[in-house]
């Protein structure tokens, strides 16, 4: 099989060391960053004050109140990461783009409805999340009195956003050559030409308004059909997350531009399957649009002429059932649905999995059973608020929680290795 | 070893629905299924000395009833005490559980026999849980189960796959684990394996079971109504601490003297959607002004004096079965004919 041209350079520069320093700049694997210059960047009249602060993989830190995370990314001096929020919302995902791999930003603070989720920089839990593993700058913030929670949320969004850009600007800059470089394609229908069956992704991005919503070139997917994209824009930044629900099953900015599924089905591309692309679907808020809307997905797969889809949700219950509605969707029209959920088996793995499962498709794949729970030791600095809301005990305090609360421990678009089995593990 | 054992009403032969309120008491010997059981018992050396028997809905809704039921049972010399089998139903497998737990607890070795899948399989623990089954045609099986594992509990044993345990931290149980491969990862092999004519999954599809809705009240005007919310509308300031997400509790709270849900006296604590409307309103979560027109004007002969709450916000499907088998046992027993639970 011919592979498709290249559509997309990854320049991959490696981050294994982070500080503060008089100017924001990138040298021989060291970020640096300039306090006051990125501060001025998220500077808002809806913040009365900005903090950052560098915590890294191994420290003895916590960070709590999480709510989003952005890998550093840049399309060098032209500009275009993050297009509809540092960028003109033009289509991207051509060209070159820098990649600051092993850094995050990641905003931290209250928000109304956002639901107190946490990330662990050392222990036994750090590497259930992409966050434990990363260096993050953390950004926390001041809401200015009076100022609407909306403007607060926009506010943190597009400054951590042009922290991001900023921080791979720089390095872009900088000149180096990149530790590596990734070639991407978008595979074109190629249906007829070998024996491969075309697989394709369905990320469904959760709609349910202010605070739980996902952006599309700086839109909400909210009331859309579902829409085909070139995958290689999502490199681009062209998802940004605004949804603070359920930390675990949530998809943060950070992992919707690492696409799990799209990466690990332009893995095997040409190998064992084609590639055959990704469509993005909204997750409605009611029966009957979910239905359509599974529908549709099903019908514009058909269309592209898919094989299998997998499938993956953002949300808990309520997203359950996108899934399996668009896997009962597609069987119907005789394409194969994989679907990804999370467990709900309570703390001892005994109660029945899944809310709203499928009637017919039976392919799940699990991403772990959100009730069990994590013994979390003390650590010397916490970060994001100083009381850990969901047990009200010191942030910094040793603490039982359920895996739930980790920020895409059980990350829906199948980030993680975490799964639950037991004894019903069966062939069909 | 004397042995006591818990049934419901039903089974004790003093009625169906309409005996579920039935105070707990105590018969000298075997009663119902339990002669069978006490013959397999006799087999091993063990006598069934008396056999405790309560009403479902106030076993399962009446906060002292696995007390009250102890005391009868260690009243008639219990040195083990067998619960069940309830099968599949929710009621009698929360009451078993209770009673076997309680007595455990208390230093007297206990079972309790239902259905995996019955809500009561959560509260067992201390006292071991014996899979009987889902439905009374598995009796003669889970009769024989039970007396193995009381022998095996007689004896100081723990009873274990042999004789039909479950729950706890039984091996079915779903733990969490790293994979060598990520989630992404494996839904591609999934796939392929799929398209390859493999059958193969990660989670088998649950078995809910299904409830027959209950038939339409004949005449609302006169009936009794309760109105019911799972949109986490509590008194302002949320005093019990009931959870905005996976809600381990469920609350009662009085209406009596209110014609309305004022706003600042009550607000939602839900985490799933924006609470703004509801707290300026928190009539559009629980309708108590419409309620209290309809009851005033003669359209429902009265409203439930309690309004029951909790959080459905990524609640497991054990903890809400669970939830609704006490909200039914607790509304029947109160006298209502019919609920009306908002969802958000």
């Amino acid at each position: 099989m011919v592979p498709s041209p290249v559509a997309l350079r990854r320049l991959i520069h490696r981050v294994t060391a982070v500080g503060f320093g008089d100017a924001t700049g990138f040298e021989a694997g060291t970020l640096s960053a300039s306090r006051p210059e990125l501060e001025a960047l998220v500077a808002d009249p809806a913040l009365t004050s900005v903090r950052l602060s560098w915590v890294s993989p191994g420290d003895s830190a916590r960070i709590v109140k999480v709510l989003d995370a952005v890998e550093p990314r840049s399309k060098g001096p032209k500009g275009g990461a993050f297009p509809g929020f540092v960028s003109p919302a033009k289509v991207q995902g051509r060209g070159e783009t820098h990649v600051l791999r092993g850094a995050a930003v990641v905003a931290a603070g209250f928000l109304p409805r956002a639901q107190e989720a946490l990330v662990e920089m050392s222990g036994p839990a750090a590497e259930l999340s992409p966050l434990g593993l990363t260096h993050n700058l953390v950004v926390e913030f001041e809401p200015a009195e009076g100022a609407a929670w909306e403007n607060v949320d926009a506010a943190l969004r597009r400054g951590m956003l042009r922290v991001a850009a900023r921080l791979a600007d720089a390095t872009a800059a900088a000149g180096a050559p990149p530790d590596e470089v990734e070639e991407i394609a978008t595979p074109g229908p190629r249906s007829g030409q070998g024996p491969l069956p075309r697989v394709g992704a369905i990320t469904n991005l959760q709609t349910q308004g202010a605070f739980k919503d996902v952006f599309f070139y700086g839109h909400s997917l909210a009331g859309s059909p579902p829409v085909a994209i070139d995958a290689c824009e999502i490199d681009d930044g062209a998802i940004v997350s605004g949804q603070y629900g359920h930390p675990a099953l949530r998809n943060p900015t950070y992992v919707h531009q690492n696409n799990p599924v799209v990466a690990a089905l332009r893995a095997a591309d040409t190998a064992t399957l084609e590639f055959a692309g990704l469509i993005l679907s909204p997750e409605p808020v009611d029966q009957a649009a979910k239905e359509l809307t599974a529908a549709h997905t099903a019908r514009l797969c058909a269309a592209l002429g898919w094989d299998a889809a997998i499938i993956t949700k953002e949300g808990g219950g309520n997203a359950d059932s996108d899934n399996s509605l668009k896997m009962d969707a597609l069987e119907e029209v005789g394409i194969l649905g994989v679907g990804l959920f999370s467990e709900m088996s309570g703390p001892d793995g005994n109660a029945p999995p899944l809310v709203s499962p499928p009637s017919t498709a039976t392919a799940m794949v699990s991403t772990g059973n959100y009730d069990e729970r994590l013994q979390l030791p003390a650590v010397e600095k916490a970060y994001g608020a100083e009381r850990f809301a969901l047990l009200d005990v010191d942030a910094s305090a040793a603490m039982e929680v359920p895996t739930a609360v980790i920020v895409a421990a059980l990350s829906p678009l199948g980030w993680g290795k975490l799964t639950a089995s037991g004894a019903d593990m069966v062939s069909e | 070893m004397k042995v006591v054992h818990y049934i419901n009403q039903f089974f004790a032969g003093i009625g169906g629905e309409d005996k579920a309120s039935t105070l707990p008491a105590s018969r000298e010997g075997a009663v119902g299924p339990g002669r069978k059981l006490a013959a397999a018992l006799a087999a091993e050396g063990h006598e069934l000395v008396a056999t405790v028997y309560c009403g479902d809905d106030y076993a399962a809704s009446e906060r002292n009833a696995p007390a009250e039921i102890l005391a009868l049972a260690t009243e008639a010399g219990a040195e083990l005490l067998i619960a069940g089998p309830a099968f599949g139903s929710g009621r009698y497998g929360i009451a078993c559980a209770r009673v076997a737990a309680a007595a455990s607890a208390a230093g007297i070795p206990a079972l309790a026999a239902m259905d995996p899948s019955n809500p009561g399989v959560p509260e067992v623990a201390p006292a071991v849980a014996v899979n009987s089954g889902d439905a009374a045609r598995h009796m003669g099986d889970a009769l024989t189960k039970m007396a193995a594992a009381a022998a095996v509990l007689a004896k100081g044993g723990t009873p274990g796959e042999a004789e039909g345990v479950i729950g706890g931290a039984s091996a079915g149980a779903r733990r969490n684990s790293l994979a060598p491969l990520t989630a992404a990862q494996r839904a591609v092999l999934l796939a392929l394996s799929r398209l390859a004519g493999g059958k193969t999954t990660e989670i088998k599809l649950p078995d809910f079971g299904h409830v027959a809705p209950a038939a339409p009240i004949a005449d609302p005007r006169e009936a009794v109504v309760a109105i019911l919310t799972e949109g986490a509308l509590v008194p302002f300031g949320n005093p019990d601490r009931l959870e905005s997400a996976r809600a381990k509790h469920w609350f009662r709270y009085p209406l009596t003297g209110r014609d309305t849900m004022a706003a600042g006296e009550f607000q939602s604590v839900h985490g799933g959607f924006s609470t703004v409307v509801a707290n300026a309103d928190p009539n559009r979560l629980l309708p108590l002004d419409v309620a209290r027109e309809m009851e005033a004007s003669g359209e429902i002969k009265a409203l439930h004096p309690d309004y029951l709450v909790t959080a459905g916000n990524g609640t497991g499907v054990a903890d809400a079965t669970h939830f609704g088998v006490e909200w039914a046992a607790e509304l029947r027993r109160a006298g209502v004919q019919a609920a009306i639970l908002t969802a958000t």
